[in-house]
């Protein structure tokens, strides 16, 4: 007891609880982090259990890696795969592995063209170079054959000048658009994207840019037909300048807006009447509006008869130009406004031509400046294709659960758990016939569970982790049968001598198990990552902490 | 503690022989008959599961889908969570078409595109844009057959809308594929809930690719650790021998009970790589880094060994059970593979690689003897 006194008031001690503090709070405050938080946690405590010989910090640093992994589970939610959760996944194999910064493109440009469609559910994330997950919340069959359909085909391009439809993307010749070469820049442009129509769009297109001359060309993606959106004075100025009126600031929306036979309306949250009514279009009427809406909106809403589309926060505020006198608006992710040149003035009179581009000034100074051209480029000719791909792509095999299956799945997979917890130690029991045994070896392995769920539920449990989670389990009283077989041994070595040996076997084990699983995780094999990082988590896991911890517990009881 | 007699004592090299007679049994039946069972992921198809409103015999079932020309094979299972149906079905000649057709297509339709861009600037190039665009059509129309389009790719003008159309005939091939088996299942079968897992060819080439890269790959990083921690030829080598000789077993149980080689399965495959070396790696660092009796040590080592085996045997029966339990394909093809790894790792660490620890040891010590 004294030992334990001395250790917890020792400066090992308080560093110990400070840290555990400094954890505590990054996982309240960033719980969306939390993960990767007790990921780290765990190589922090591992290397304190590591280096600092007490027996009392070695258990310390367990009973802190459990706390933090309870308070976690407590005050973050724990997220559970569609296997469990109920939903559809669909994979998204990529023709061939990209870098990073395509991987980020892609999985960018779907989860715009998703939220764009009100799919703002949707979970898009990137595995490995060549794949690409989906997983969408739901099994409903239409939603899934609408997603589907997103992916598989092209966006709607339209080019918007004053209100009138100029040209649209059947009328680009796919394979003209590329981008401009330096010598053909001029004035001020830093890039430029050159691309052909057909002949027969070519003559519409003059006709509605006649006399426009500077006038913005808006470029459309999907722009949303039938809707009204709602904006809220602060999302409307947020990229303003302070001089601009909100009347200018909504009249440049208005502008953008405006469209032959389609308008969008816009209206400002603050001048809603909760007491008149705004009438739908007809039954199919959409209202975009921000994810952090009051709920009295939603519910305004949905009582006149929209349906409620929400929009990303960042996507539903429009961006304007700078240091004009006038607002206008070059982006409005939220409508699917994604660029806005202006014509210039040899194509507003009247001469009929295939061939255009349109090109614009770089941001920032030197190699900034190239690569914000180079973007430029990329997302210009990503828009003038119909968002298309870097990459080809093929949608992979879905799979779809309904949730109350999946909600008996993860009971079934919980009994199974404790069920082999018990068993395990009943054997154990049986085995060594050492009570005292019996009670450190389920104690451990309950931390074990403990953290490795907190961990895993950060990111997300889905079949195969669960099914690693249930493996760690046997896997996990491994190492601590080979520390109790050493320290019982009838040999005349010293019991540190003993549980050195039984550490060298275990750090080869472990070592061992986790590079014959590392290929796996680096895969790119969606299905099975799941198992492979438990796998992993768990080996690691217990080697750092776990194990230090047990010797240091059987050791007491191996003396008394 | 329970004592068991030591098993090395007398003439230990006859332990190998269930070993070695399974391990032949498994060569058997991975390669001649009945060989391992691809699973939808790596043969690609279609894996379809139904929550049944009320019994179906499966060999009837079956056979309607034979007569409706499905090469299908039909299992029905009683779980916790109610009657569960699992149909697979190989890939259908008309989506493997398809999906060559798409191939190409993409090929070309990128080709046409900039020819037509070039010809649009300087008609010289028109001539060959119209050989180019011939073959798109041609290729275009082969898919708008096969899917009972009466489009003429020619008269679509635009390459946009050409794609267009072309995708959407694309997509019914496979829509119109799975409905047709759907309605056929319907027909014999009431169900309250259905899941299509398609896929495609282009998938599993990719999942077998992915496959063989991390196979090798694992294999290659554990072979290094293992003669890096020995440093010892023979040794080392009969660690790698006993994993190996474990792997073999496994696939061979694979082969014998018809566990389908899937993406699990392979987790678990990989799994045993770690799970049999731990059991070898425990038994080599026992024999060559202590003193003492050799019989002694390998009986010492095996009784450690054969509990943290156990272990696993536990937790992966439990995970088989809960397979069992709740028809999860991810839950059985992990549990059961690597249950039959386990066992397997009993016979190859304890029948093989122990002998040849004990062979190379007593041959070390008959050379310490006679030079000196």
């Amino acid at each position: 007891m004294d030992n334990w006194k001395k250790t917890i008031t020792s400066k090992k001690g308080i560093i110990l609880l400070v840290t555990f503090l400094l954890f505590v709070l990054s996982i309240y405050f960033y719980g969306r982090y939390a993960g990767i938080f007790l990921m780290f946690s765990l190589l922090v405590f591992g290397a304190l259990s590591f280096f600092w010989k007490e027996r009392e910090i070695k258990i310390l640093t367990l009973v802190c890696m459990v706390v933090l992994a309870v308070i976690n589970i407590g005050i973050n939610p724990m997220k559970f795969g569609i296997d469990f959760s109920g939903g559809t996944r669909i994979p998204v194999i990529l023709e061939h592995p990209v870098d990073s910064a395509t991987m980020e493109e892609l999985v960018d440009t779907i989860k715009k063209r998703a939220s764009v469609l009100g799919l703002s559910e949707v979970k898009v994330s990137a595995i490995g170079d060549s794949e690409i997950n989906i997983e969408v919340p739901s099994d409903n069959q239409e939603q899934i054959l609408f997603i589907e359909e997103v992916l598989s085909k092209q966006g709607v391009y339209e080019g918007i000048v004053d209100g009138k439809v100029a040209i649209i993307g059947e009328d680009i010749l796919p394979g003209s658009v590329q981008p401009l070469a330096a010598q053909y820049l001029s004035g001020s442009a830093d890039w430029g994207v050159s691309f052909s129509i057909t002949s027969k769009s070519a003559k519409y297109f003059s006709e509605v840019v006649y006399g426009k001359a500077n006038y913005p060309l808006y470029m459309f993606l999907d722009r949303p037909k039938n809707a009204i959106i709602i904006l809220s004075y602060d999302e409307l100025s947020i990229t303003a300048q302070k001089e601009h009126s909100i009347d200018d600031l909504v009249d440049a929306c208005n502008d953008a807006l405006k469209h032959e036979n389609n308008d969008l309306k816009l209206y400002l949250l603050e001048e809603i009447d909760i007491n008149s009514s705004l009438v739908p279009y007809d039954n199919k009427t959409k209202a975009l509006i921000s994810e952090d809406s009051p709920d009295w909106l939603v519910n305004y809403l949905s009582e006149n008869g929209f349906i409620i589309t929400f929009i990303n926060k960042e996507a539903i505020s429009p961006s304007f130009t700078q240091g004009a006198t006038l607002p206008s608006i070059i982006e409005w992710d939220g409508v699917g406004l994604l660029s806005a040149p202006r014509l210039s003035k040899s194509i507003t009179e009247g001469s009929i031509s295939t061939y255009y581009s349109i090109s614009g000034p770089a941001q920032g100074e030197g190699a900034q400046k190239t690569k914000d051209a180079q973007e430029n480029v990329k997302r210009i000719t990503s828009v003038l294709k119909g968002g298309a791909l870097p990459v080809k792509i093929t949608l992979g095999s879905k799979t779809v659960l309904p949730p109350q299956l999946g909600m008996e799945f993860l009971r079934l997979s919980l009994i199974g758990i404790a069920a082999s917890l018990l068993i395990i130690s009943i054997m154990i029991g049986i085995r060594y016939m050492k009570k005292k045994l019996i009670i450190p070896v389920v104690i451990i392995s309950i931390s074990e569970l403990i953290i490795l769920i907190s961990i895993l539920g950060s990111f997300t449990i889905d079949l195969a982790a669960m099914a690693g989670i249930i493996a760690a389990i046997g896997v996990g009283v491994d190492a601590q049968i080979v520390i109790t077989d050493e320290i019982l041994k009838k040999q005349s070595i010293e019991l540190q001598e003993k549980l050195e040996n039984a550490f060298k076997i275990i750090k080869i084990n472990v070592i061992v198990a986790i590079v014959a699983m590392l290929p796996l995780l680096f895969s790119g094999m969606v299905e099975i990552i799941g198992f492979s990082i438990s796998t992993i988590l768990g080996a690691l896991l217990g080697y750092l902490l776990s194990r230090p911890a047990y010797a240091a517990i059987v050791r007491d009881i191996a003396e008394h | 503690m329970i004592s068991i007699p030591n098993i090395y004592k007398g003439n230990y090299i006859l332990l190998s022989i269930p070993a070695l007679i399974l391990i032949l049994l498994s060569a058997y039946f991975i390669f001649i008959t009945p060989q391992i069972k691809m699973g939808v992921d790596f043969n690609g198809g279609m894996l379809i599961s139904l929550s049944l409103d009320n019994q179906v015999d499966p060999v009837s079932l079956q056979d309607a889908l034979k007569n409706e020309g499905y090469d299908a094979s039909v299992k029905v299972f009683d779980t916790a969570v109610g009657l569960k149906a699992e149909i697979e079905i190989p890939q259908g000649e008309n989506i493997i078409f398809a999906d060559n057709l798409k191939n190409n297509f993409d090929e070309l339709l990128e080709e046409t595109a900039s020819l037509e861009a070039i010809s649009a600037m300087d008609e010289s190039y028109v001539p060959e844009y119209k050989i180019k665009r011939a073959e798109l059509d041609k290729t275009a129309n082969e898919l708008f057959a096969i899917a009972g389009i009466s489009n003429d790719s020619a008269q679509i003008e635009n390459l946009n809308v050409l794609r267009k159309t072309f995708l959407s005939a694309y997509s019914k091939v496979y829509k119109d594929y799975e409905t047709t088996v759907s309605k056929t299942i319907q027909q014999y079968a009431s169900y309250s809930s259905i899941s299509i897992q398609s896929v495609s060819p282009r998938l599993s080439t990719h999942f077998i690719d992915s496959a063989v890269n991390v196979v090798i790959i694992a294999a290659i990083l554990s072979t290094v650790l293992v003669f890096f921690f020995f440093r010892n030829i023979v040794p080392s080598f009969a660690v790698m021998l006993g994993a190996f000789c474990d792997i073999v077993l496994a696939l061979g149980a694979m082969a014998f009970f018809q566990i389908p080689l899937t993406l699990p399965s392979f987790a678990a495959l990989l799994l045993l790589i770690g799970y049999s070396l731990d059991t070898d790696i425990l038994l080599t660092m026992r024999m060559l880094k202590r003193k003492g009796d050799p019989k002694e040590k390998a009986f010492d080592a095996m009784k450690t060994g054969i509990t943290m085996t156990f272990t696993g045997i536990i937790a992966f029966l439990v995970l088989f059970i809960l397979s069992i339990m709740t028809n999860i394909p991810t839950y059985y093809e992990i549990s059961a593979v690597a249950l039959a790894g386990l066992f397997g790792d009993l016979l190859a660490t304890w029948g093989i690689n122990a002998v040849i620890l004990l062979k190379y040891l007593e041959k070390k010590e008959k050379d310490v003897k006679q030079n000196g």
